[in-house]
Formats: C-alpha cells, sequence, structure tokens
C-alpha cells in the first residue's frame, strides 16, 4: 500500500504540475480538497480520473462516490487497490 | 476575471415564470417583444449596471462610436429580451424555423463510435435549438446550472423527452465530473458552455475581440483528456421565428502535449467566438466585465 501511495503521489505531482510540492510534504491523508488540505479543485479531479484510466484502468462507475474516494491520496489508493485491472 | 453578478439562473421568479408560458400559449411572441422593447427594456436599462458594461463592449471591443455604442446597447437588450421569450414561448409549445449549417459535421461524429463534445456559449440563444441537435444512436448530456429556477428545470426536462437527451446539473460536490467522464466514456455527446467561468477557477487568458478574457479551463481539459472531437455549436436569431445553428469543427493536435493541446483548443473556439460575435455583434450576453485587459 505504502509504495503504491508513494507511486499515486509522484504521478499526481506530474499530472496537476505540483512542482512547488514535495513528496515528503505531500501527506497522504491530507485533504485534496479545499484551504486545509492540497487546495486541488473540480479541473484537477478530472486530471486524476484520467490519469487512474490510463495508468489503472480504472473506471469509476458511480459519480457519487467521487467525492469519497477523492478525498486524499490514500483514499483513492485504497479504491485502487480494490479496483485496479492492470498491474 | 470571474462571472461577478451573474446569478447563474434566469431572471424572474417562478411565479413570473409560469405567468408567462401561460400567456405566451395564447399571444403571438412579437406582441411580448414590442411590449417589452417599449416598457420594460428602458426601465432595465435606467436600473440594471447592464448599461455600462454594454456600452463598453460596443465601444471598445466592437469599434462604435458613442451614439452607434448607445444605439445598439438598447437593440442588444431588446435582442435578449426577445431570446428570453422565445425561450418561454418553447416551454409554451411554440415553434421556431431552423436552419442548420455544418449539420453533416456533428451527424459524421455522431454516427461515430466515440464520444465528442460540444462547446456552447452565451451569444444568441442556445437553449432554444442547441439541444436539438441529438442522435438516436448517441445520448446527449448537457451540462446546466443546477441553480436554475424549478419552472426553468421542469420545462427543459419536457422538453428533454423522448429526445435522448438529459441534463447534468453543476454541483458543489462535483459528482457532474463523474457523469460527464462515465457519458464520454460511454461515446456519449456532452455539451457545456465554454465562456464562463462556473465553480474552478482555474482559466486561460486569450486575446478575444481587442482584448484579453478569461476563459474556463475545464471544457476544454474535459475534451482533451480523452482527445476527443469538439463542435462550437452557436444559435443565433435571425428573425422573430427564426434562428441559425452554426455548428463549427474546432481542430487541435492530438499528439501535442496535454498544456498545448488545451491551449490549441481554446483558440480555436475563441476564434470561432470572434467570428460569431463579429457577424452578430448585439447577440453578446455577457452582460458583466469580461475583458480582463484592453489589447
Amino acid at each position: 500500500m505504502e509504495q503504491l501511495i508513494n507511486d499515486l503521489k509522484q504521478q499526481i505531482k506530474e499530472a496537476l504540475n505540483l512542482e512547488e510540492l514535495s513528496l515528503e510534504d505531500f501527506d497522504a491523508d491530507a485533504p485534496l480538497f479545499g484551504e486545509d488540505g492540497i487546495g486541488l479543485d473540480s479541473i484537477d479531479v478530472l486530471e486524476i480520473i484520467v490519469l487512474l484510466e490510463k495508468r489503472y484502468g480504472i473506471r469509476l462507475e458511480s459519480p457519487k462516490e467521487g467525492k469519497a474516494i477523492f478525498r486524499s491520496v490514500r483514499t483513492i489508493a485504497e479504491y485502487v487497490q480494490a479496483n485496479s485491472k492492470k498491474n | 476575471m470571474t462571472n461577478q453578478g451573474w446569478a447563474g439562473t434566469t431572471y424572474g421568479n417562478e411565479w413570473m415564470h409560469r405567468w408567462l408560458i401561460r400567456l405566451l400559449r395564447h399571444i403571438d411572441v412579437r406582441i411580448l417583444y414590442v411590449f417589452t422593447a417599449v416598457f420594460i427594456i428602458p426601465v432595465c436599462l435606467l436600473l440594471n449596471p447592464s448599461r455600462g458594461i454594454a456600452y463598453r463592449y460596443f465601444r471598445r471591443h466592437i469599434g462604435c462610436g458613442r451614439l452607434k455604442a448607445a444605439w445598439k446597447t438598447y437593440v442588444g437588450h431588446c435582442l435578449f429580451g426577445t431570446t428570453v421569450i422565445d425561450k418561454f414561448a418553447m416551454y409554451a409549445g411554440k415553434h421556431f424555423h431552423m436552419e442548420v449549417e455544418g449539420y453533416e459535421s456533428f451527424s459524421s461524429l455522431a454516427a461515430a463510435k466515440e464520444g465528442f463534445v460540444m462547446l456552447s456559449s452565451h451569444i444568441g440563444n442556445y437553449e432554444i435549438a442547441g439541444y436539438t441537435l441529438t442522435s438516436k444512436e448517441k445520448r446527449l448530456n448537457a451540462l446546466v446550472y443546477a441553480g436554475e429556477k424549478a419552472s426553468v428545470m421542469q420545462n427543459r426536462s419536457k422538453m428533454f423527452e423522448g429526445r435522448n437527451t438529459r441534463m447534468i446539473a453543476i454541483r458543489p460536490d462535483m459528482s457532474h465530473l463523474f457523469e460527464i467522464d462515465l457519458a464520454l466514456q460511454g461515446g456519449e455527446i456532452v455539451s457545456m458552455p465554454a465562456d464562463r467561468i462556473v465553480g474552478s477557477q482555474k482559466c486561460i487568458e486569450l486575446d478575444f475581440l481587442a482584448g484579453k478574457a478569461k476563459f474556463p479551463l475545464g471544457p476544454f481539459a474535459v475534451a482533451t483528456g480523452r482527445s476527443l472531437d469538439v463542435l462550437a455549436v452557436s444559435v443565433m436569431k435571425v428573425s422573430s421565428r427564426g434562428y441559425k445553428i452554426y455548428v463549427t469543427p474546432l481542430p487541435y493536435d492530438k499528439e501535442a502535449s496535454r498544456q498545448q493541446q488545451i491551449r490549441q483548443l481554446a483558440e480555436a473556439y475563441v476564434a470561432e467566438l470572434e467570428r460569431r460575435v463579429m457577424q452578430y455583434p448585439t447577440q453578446w450576453y455577457n452582460y458583466f466585465e469580461f475583458w480582463t485587459a484592453k489589447k
């Protein structure tokens, strides 16, 4: 799981051009959205959706689950681990 | 520049909307056009800051002189009034003559396996005819503002019945993004406006009509994320009972980097928007401070 979290951090950092954020400072449990966390927004969600599909073959089937899945890097990793079709 | 001052909803309360629909079942739209132009628009121009915004648009971005800009400000507001009346007339069951330019661009994409994106803007009257570009094979998903009045949403739903069309409302929980993505994954059509910044503040600043303006990144990111084909669709009023629908493919290099694809697509959209606005300058209805700077 920790390896997957680190991979996701790296890929999200690259996909969203978060150059100012080091991997050490990228807390896996920090909220991805809102002022208390990383501060991503809806456009960033789109990028992560595409990333998950291309890298892990994951297609989100239920829009209502989206908010819970994208709460933090750890929740994304848990979802990827449970649903990944690649690797 | 965000769309400050725009409430994301049609003007008037629900009672007014229902009353207007009832009235339009019985009278000719042209009677309401005249009533609006003589009694409503002059009052609106006196009370509403859109007067100054529209005047500056005609002066700085269309290049009109003072008198012409003042006259076109009045005409533009009257035309805006007619498009609102037409929308409710359609809800009341009235029909308008539609002519389509570039329908083959739509039909060829509708016949293909992949989904595609249609980008609209707040010029003319997209709602009255944009959603008539539907296909039996592909469902059309129309992205709409969730804050619209119930009367408008109910009438839209009625209009969409039997047309293989559904609405996706923009919501704070971002569920609309997942719905859009699922629709495109499934080879469907997604229609969305691309000239107003709603939700995400991420935007791209481009040259537009003798100035610089910010456009939302979202619509361009959605399309390029899956390397989808994109059409610009504008519906312009050409007579009291007629509209012309312009369907234009927007090219971009699908092999370019992600950021370049977004920029190329945004530039193609803005070029098409500029062409259409210059053709119908009084049908520009972004009545807020749209431009960030003069060129």
